[in-house]
């Protein structure tokens, strides 16, 4: 099968998300409040030589769907990310409403495709949720409509859903995800987890393959549970076959500076990197120094 | 040797705590309560290890675990967590514990009474950075402190509301205060104390229709520390729950939220090795990783110390037992008789 891009181009310095200070973040949504900032940025990554893009299905990525799809000749070449879901819009809508209430909403009131209308002729939510994969798969569908047209090639379900059911050991939720994402998509399943090695010997135990698997890998060892051993050891025996793997949070939100974190990154056994970066100077510097 | 657990109601924090206590390798969950049926059928269909129940009282008679999680609506924990005391089941609640100082007291008491192990989901008590904050206080890096201001800001309720659901009136636990001051509350109470005195309360709606969406207040305590409260669950321009506190003492000056910190120092501290003048700490320089990540190292170190303190039968592990989640909601009560009378 087709291997994913070494380099990918990652988002949260669009949408004033991080980890570390919530002064830069403020910062950076700013900045990018005009979408023809967040244009440029994209823009500047393509011309050094990134092929892939990671976004994530919020509000603003409807816009930048919209401006590639329109402008899909000049941008045919470039790969698709989608992280799925948006979950702050699903903590606000469930602390507000409940989930029951969030739940109907969402895929009644605010979805005109045909197979919900069949699904509330069929008795509404209360069949739906007898059906807990009929009623991720509709969710997928729902968050996927935004990328619809562009070519993807993962589709990522975001971390705190990924380790959510992992705790539960939900095994045939992960088969259901993996197996729609595939038929439906024609895309490569992946899971963004904070668990790294506890997922990949699920995976392994549950027989559930060809899954791209992308954690936080750092110098430091931030957001990586249990520990910075445990990931390596896990890359070190890894099948990159059957999970390939793609760093993230390489910089640790900024603690380590990019020279050492890629002298670190490059010699795991990783098969990607994800990155985001405001200047055209920092993704030119991130470019030459990622050597998977 | 493993303890059993169970989980009494399966809303979003009950779903959460299920899956990071679930991870713990000395921990069963043997049982889950909810009163919804669709939820129940949904579990039993998928999780198999779980009985389900419909009943809390049922969960404790027939299934007898060692521990519950209270994950309900506010206004049952009482009449939950009094069932278990008499069962001798120990307990972890979720915030606010419940929604009076006398309910609060009164479990405190019997849990006190018959040796239960006793715990409040204050998590920000588990945050890196707040703890780190508490450490720097004990240390007397800025003095004693002398004024502060403890917030929370989030964008919870941005849209008028038609009323209902638990968080929509006060005899549930809905509100500002309940949901997001307690939170504010125990901080001061956890890093400053429990203050003596509460005064100028003012509490407004923005989009709310019975319940406050805005509170502030002042806090005064008899050694003359002054500090002040500021809420605001309606602020759309915070992306998540945002707590921060800022504490002036006679050596320094603490601004912390829950991914960093600044210190101002008249002096440079050897300890620390932190500078005279400006010090940035980050969340990336002090944390330490949890065996399993969901939501938040702080959830799953809280969780994680509730197992253990079962396990060692060791309640000095715990921070935020049912006395000192008691202080918050005396605070509470007092906040609320402020702006009655006012």
């Amino acid at each position: 099968m087709e291997k994913i891009d070494k380099i990918i181009f990652g988002d949260n310095q669009f949408f004033g998300i991080n980890h570390m200070s919530q002064e830069k973040a403020q910062q950076l949504s700013e900045k990018f409040f005009e979408l023809k900032e967040i244009l440029k940025v994209y823009d500047y990554a393509f011309e050094c030589g990134i092929e892939a893009v990671m976004l994530n299905s919020n509000d603003r990525a409807v816009d930048i769907c919209n401006y590639f799809r329109k402008n899909q000749n000049k941008y045919e070449h470039i790969n698709w990310y989608p992280s799925i879901p948006y979950p702050h819009k699903y903590a606000n809508l469930v602390a507000e409403k409940g989930i029951i209430s969030t739940i109907n909403e969402l895929l009644f009131k605010n979805n005109k495709a045909s197979g919900v209308f069949n699904m509330i002729a069929k008795g509404g939510s209360a069949v739906l949720t007898k059906d807990i994969v009929r009623m991720m798969e509709m969710l997928i569908d729902l968050e996927m409509k935004i990328f619809r047209g562009l070519n993807v090639k993962v589709v990522f379900l975001q971390n705190i859903i990924t380790d959510l059911l992992l705790g539960y050991d939900f095994e045939e939720i992960f088969v259901a995800y993996a197996e729609y994402v595939s038929k439906k998509y024609n895309a490569k399943p992946g899971l963004i987890t904070q668990n790294l090695p506890l997922l990949h010997q699920k995976l392994t135990e549950w027989q559930i393959e060809n899954v791209v698997l992308c954690a936080s890998f750092n110098k430091i060892g931030y957001l990586m549970s249990p520990n910075i051993e445990s990931y390596i050891s896990t890359l070190e025996m890894n099948d990159s076959d059957k999970y390939e793997i793609m760093a993230m949070s390489t910089l640790a939100s900024g603690a380590v500076n990019a020279r050492e974190a890629y002298e670190f990154i490059n010699r795991q056994k990783v098969q990607s990197v994800v990155f985001g970066a405001s200047t055209k100077t920092h993704i030119k510097e991130t470019v030459s120094l990622i050597n998977i | 040797m493993k303890i059993r657990i169970g989980i009494i109601g399966l809303g979003r924090m009950g779903i959460t705590h299920y899956s990071i206590i679930n991870r713990h390798p000395n921990v069963e969950i043997s049982s889950v309560a909810e009163t919804s049926s669709m939820f129940r059928n949904i579990f039993s269909k998928y999780i198999k290890s779980a009985k389900t129940f419909d009943d809390y009282k049922k969960l404790m008679d027939i299934d007898k675990p060692d521990a519950i999680l209270i994950c309900t609506p506010p206004q049952f924990h009482f009449q939950v967590a009094k069932y278990a005391a008499l069962k001798g089941i120990h307990v972890f609640a979720e915030k606010p514990f419940t929604l009076n100082y006398q309910h609060a007291k009164e479990l405190a008491e019997v849990f006190e009474k018959n040796g239960l192990i006793n715990m409040v989901g204050y998590v920000n008590r588990y945050n890196d950075v707040f703890a780190f904050t508490k450490s720097l206080i004990n240390d007397n890096l800025i003095d004693k402190p002398i004024r502060f201001k403890s917030e929370m800001y989030s964008g919870t309720i941005t849209k008028d509301d038609k009323g209902s659901g638990w968080r929509a009136t006060h005899e549930t636990g809905g509100g500002a205060v309940f949901e997001m001051a307690s939170h504010a509350i125990d901080l001061v109470n956890f890093l400053i104390g429990k203050p003596d005195k509460v005064s100028g309360t003012a509490m407004d709606k923005v989009y709310s229709k019975n319940v406050e969406d805005i509170v502030s207040t002042t806090f005064k305590y008899n050694s003359e520390i002054i500090g002040l409260l500021n809420i605001n669950w309606s602020d759309e321009s915070y992306r998540k729950p945002t707590n921060k506190i800022e504490i002036f003492g006679k050596e320094g000056k603490i601004l912390a939220d829950q991914y960093s910190l600044k210190l101002f120092l008249k002096e440079a501290n050897n300890k620390y090795n932190y500078r005279k003048g400006w010090n940035t700490i980050y969340i990336t320089d002090i944390f330490k990783p949890v065996p399993f990540y969901v939501r938040g190292n702080e959830f799953t170190r809280q969780l994680f110390i509730f197992a253990d303190t079962i396990l060692n039968n060791n309640q000095s592990l715990v921070s935020c037992n049912f006395r000192e989640a008691s202080d918050t909601l005396d605070i509470i009560g007092q906040m609320f008789k402020d702006v009655k009378e006012d």
